[in-house]
């Protein structure tokens, strides 16, 4: 009789792996990714919950945001599956408006143009009307297409205050050589729609006297067009390696509406003052950064899964490149360190590194002799950084056979101006503070 | 290169997929996507927000 359950346990334990594949497949699927794994046929139809609830902080009073997120799959007969995603964010906190920082204090308008706000001597200037909640919903469909092909579908939206994304998209991966090498194809096409508070300013005119609006325009687009292509291959029982190729492509207003640069003295390096309006207003002169209207990037990602003695060792790679002149490279390395039968531990490193943008600049300088540049940013997103982040996942298996998982992770952003850029005083102050955040992100998983 | 089917055991386990938990990993593209100059590789790229 014991026998008998034990066997009863494997066989329901085999078959919920076997829905775990299928899911996860699917979830590949939505995110543009190949899934080289076998997946079997469903019988019945399933519904799978996967929420999480994240809490994302960064220090100094910057950026904070916590995030409920939902994805819900409905499995039906012969492989097909409907993926709903639903994700609420909610933002508050500070973040860099682009300016330097400034012996003396500073005054800046609100992006709204409305209101006035004053920065500390010494202090870097960060736009604390930082606050917005966004709606995501993802939806797609996935179903085989003929013996060895999968075809996918997919649509996606998202609302902020400030922000509207819709987007489409397509694969279709196929599968060869008894199904070790899986091939696939994608396209994701995004039409986004930009709506700054207060208007969207006319690159590099100046930041204005509370109530005056006459540098801002109406509402902006962009398209983004992404195509994948990729491969994944079974090497052995206990090794699967997948690699992609990636372009992508952005056309329409890329700029962050948000985003001013100092104009600075040509010797001293000091933001040049000005008196503000009697209603408030800056009292430096900041322009509004001026990007290129499209980008063009590429990429090159590779993953490798490795199962050791029930050890699961996952480590990938990623190269980009743009024309912005942004080349990056991604290491990411996680193990999955199972305790006992139920649960697991699985520590995370990440290191990530980029060159700046030809175009980025701490500040704009202030001479006759000298034209300012055709674009110019110091958006920290920019520029030259090193970030790392650590973390540990610890997750186990609920009575009722659920998945439940708890994460903490720590990323800590490092950067530096090219050393050409810095003028007189500058070169004393700290003009690329690190970044620090913490993650904390609990799962919950259940299938019915 | 590659195994039979009744190879797959290993493979078939939920912990050796390439995208084992997907919340996750949605996840960190988009902090990743609001804090770097890079996006995408293992799939699209992402974004659909006002972060970048």
């Amino acid at each position: 009789m014991a026998a008998g359950v034990t066997d009863m346990t494997s066989i329901t334990s085999r078959k919920e792996r076997s829905v775990s594949a299928t899911l996860a497949a699917a979830t590949c699927a939505l995110l543009g990714t190949t899934a080289a794994a076998p997946v079997d046929a469903q019988e019945e139809p399933k519904w799978d919950f996967n929420t999480s609830l994240l809490y994302y902080g960064e220090d100094e009073s910057r950026v904070q945001d916590m995030s409920l997120k939902s994805i819900i799959r409905r499995l039906f007969a012969d492989d097909r599956t409907l993926t709903l995603g639903l994700t609420v964010d909610g933002l508050t906190g500070a973040t860099p408006s682009g300016a330097i920082r400034q012996d003396v204090p500073q005054s800046f308008t609100r992006p709204s143009g409305s209101g006035s706000y004053v920065v500390p001597a010494g202090e870097l200037p960060l736009d604390d009307t930082f606050k917005d909640t966004r709606v995501a919903i993802t939806a797609g469909w996935q179903q085989p297409a003929g013996e060895k092909g999968l075809l996918s579908v997919g649509f996606s939206a998202s609302k902020e205050y400030d922000y509207l994304h819709t987007g489409v998209n397509a694969s279709y991966a196929h599968d060869f050589n008894n199904r070790n090498t899986t091939i696939s194809a994608g396209f994701a096409f995004a039409s986004d729609s930009i709506e700054p508070v207060g208007g969207a300013p006319i690159p590099f005119t100046n930041m204005l006297d509370v109530g005056d609006t006459s540098n801002r325009v109406g509402d902006q687009d962009k398209d983004v067009l992404d195509v994948v292509f990729g491969v994944s291959q079974v090497i052995s029982k206990n090794l699967l390696v997948q690699a992609n190729y990636s372009f992508s492509q952005s056309d329409g207003y890329l700029n962050n509406p948000y985003k001013v640069l100092s104009m600075v003295d040509s010797v001293s390096g000091d933001t040049l003052t000005r008196t503000p309006g009697i209603e408030g207003g800056p009292s430096g002169i900041f322009l509004f950064e001026s990007r290129p209207d499209e980008r063009t990037q590429h990429s090159v990602y590779t993953q490798a899964k490795y199962f050791m003695n029930g050890k699961v060792l996952d480590a990938s790679y990623r190269y980009m490149t743009d024309d912005w002149e942004i080349d990056s490279h991604t290491l990411d390395v996680r193990y999955r360190w199972p305790i006992g039968d139920s649960s697991y531990i699985e520590p995370h490193v990440r290191y990530y590194t980029q060159t700046e943008a030809e175009f980025y600049r701490l500040s704009l300088v202030d001479d006759s002799l000298v034209p300012l540049p055709q674009f110019a940013s110091s958006d920290y997103r920019l520029g030259n950084f090193d970030a790392i982040t650590a973390g540990l996942k610890y997750g186990w298996k609920t009575r009722n056979d659920n998945d439940m998982s708890i994460r903490v992770e720590w990323y800590t952003q490092s950067g530096t101006v090219p050393a050409g850029q810095l003028i007189g005083n500058q070169a004393s102050r700290d003009n690329y503070p690190d970044l620090n955040a913490l993650i904390v992100q609990f799962s919950y998983r259940f299938s019915r | 290169m590659g195994v039979q089917p009744w190879e797959r055991e290993i493979l078939a386990r939920e912990d050796m997929q390439l995208t084992t938990d997907p919340l996750e990993a949605a996840t960190d593209d988009h902090i990743y996507f609001s804090k770097e100059a890079s996006s995408g590789g293992r799939g699209f790229g992402g974004g659909g927000c006002g972060c970048n």
